[in-house]
């Protein structure tokens, strides 16, 4: 999912210009003051944090596809 | 983040009366507060200032560079999102994306001189002094405009491709090299007659380039493929692909042309990569979500503007020369560990959703902004 931070205005417009652009349709959740982001030490978008299903972080970063694509099959145990 | 490993150095001994120890390869100098979402930044060096795009705020930022303070800011069109400066007429260009706009304005005055029209959403600007041309990048128009610095006239408008932005030139070769962001290419002009020599497939999301013309080379950044091409300019060829940080975007020549500075939008650092071997040499981090960069002529102190803490770094590269040792990677120190509890508004619904709502879930959170 989504999660969109540091636009430093409304985000809303922002985030609505941003899917009709993509044609993004999924989940997306709103953190304006970056309060999950900062507990994170997310310095720079986009960031990928990848969680399993008993909440613990398996991947941090994973900007690349390739590298997301391995932290998904890791995930799955593929 | 990532680190420079060091050795200790044979010429300070262990228990050395004296000793100052400077272990990081780079300096913090300051970070300071400007517009929204700033993109690019001008130094003037004859007056110690350095403009700065805040493209979300519309106006340029302009600061001090002694006292790193902001001493004003100027409103421009719509987004302005790079920015450039001529020594010589002392007019400051900033590209206004949303306004299909060049602003110019007067660096002695601080007022708006004009503003030019070019083609759409002008987001990439490059100034050569030696040619007395601006050049822009017209995303959306798909072309190239090219303005003479003195007249304010426009010489020529050229077909380029979806993503125009970021364009080198190369005075030697007398070539310039337009940057597709979209279409993921290059493409090369003869500086003169603006006709196309070359084309090249670039990695995804091209969006900086660099040009070394003693070496004939190019350095162009793939901003989601994660590398920089090196492209040979007399073969019109990639030679070599240089890993770089998370999300690179910004890129500048040092002015020894021995190093090119990086800047990595998705780690919140700066990768100095090594002209010669290619090897990334250190990472200085900087603000949150950079993009812009340059060197400041004055002390060679790197300007970055940083779009997510809404600010501009001043830090120092203090490598002579490359590190004995290569950078390390080092991963981050939450995994393996639980996600932090979190309450958010979704953007769809309006209702506030925690991490309750995905529990006995595999999935991934995908931090983003919209600039």
């Amino acid at each position: 999912m989504l999660v969109d931070i540091w636009e430093g205005t409304e985000p809303r417009p922002e985030v609505e210009r941003f899917c009709e652009m993509w044609g993004i349709k999924g989940p997306i959740l709103l953190d304006p003051g970056a309060e999950l982001a900062g507990a994170l030490g997310v310095r720079g978008v986009p960031t990928n944090v990848v969680v399993d299903s008993d909440g613990t972080i398996r991947a941090f970063g994973a900007a690349r596809l390739d590298e997301l694509e391995q932290a998904i099959d890791d995930l799955y145990g593929r | 983040m990532a680190v420079t490993s060091e050795r200790d150095d044979p010429s300070f001994p262990v228990g050395a009366a004296c000793r100052i120890d400077s272990r990081s390869p780079w300096r913090a100098i300051a970070e300071i507060p400007v517009g929204l979402d700033p993109e690019g930044i001008a130094v003037d060096n004859l007056r110690r200032r350095a403009f700065v795009a805040c493209s979300r705020s519309d106006f340029v930022s302009v600061v001090d560079l002694e006292t790193h303070e902001v001493i004003t800011e100027i409103a421009t069109g719509s987004e302005p999102i790079d920015i450039g400066l001529d020594e010589e007429t002392g007019r400051v260009f900033s590209a206004d994306a949303h306004s299909d706009q060049v602003t110019i304005i007067d660096s002695a005055t601080l007022e708006v001189e004009t503003a030019l029209p070019v083609g759409g959403y002008p987001s990439g600007l490059t100034h050569v002094p030696e040619f007395r041309r601006l050049y822009i990048g017209n995303s959306l128009g798909s072309t190239m405009t090219v303005i003479d610095l003195d007249t304010l006239e426009t010489v020529a408008t050229v077909d380029a491709e979806p993503g125009a932005g970021a364009i080198g030139v190369d005075p030697t070769r007398r070539l310039a090299v337009c940057v597709n962001f979209v279409a993921a290419s290059a493409n090369f002009y003869d500086a003169d007659s603006f006709e196309e020599v070359g084309r090249l497939e670039l990695g995804v999301g091209t969006c900086a380039i660099g040009i070394v013309p003693e070496r004939g080379e190019a350095f162009i950044v793939n901003s989601i493929a994660g590398t920089v091409s090196r492209v040979d300019l007399d073969a019109i060829e990639v030679v070599e692909e240089i890993r770089t940080g998370q999300a690179p975007v910004g890129l500048t020549v040092a002015p020894a042309h021995d190093r090119i500075y990086v800047t990595n939008r998705g780690a919140g650092s700066l990768s100095v990569l090594g002209v010669a071997d290619g090897v990334e040499w250190s990472q200085i981090p900087v603000g949150h979500g950079p993009g812009g960069v340059v060197v400041d002529p004055h002390d060679g102190r790197i300007l970055v503007a940083n779009a997510g803490s809404q600010t501009m770094s001043i830090v120092e590269d203090l490598l002579a020369v490359r590190p004995p040792a290569p950078v390390i990677e080092e991963p981050s120190a939450f995994i393996g560990g639980k996600l932090p509890a979190f309450a958010l508004e979704d953007y769809w619904t309006g209702e506030r959703k925690t991490n309750h709502d995905w529990a006995e879930k595999k999935y991934i959170l995908n931090f983003f902004a919209s600039w």
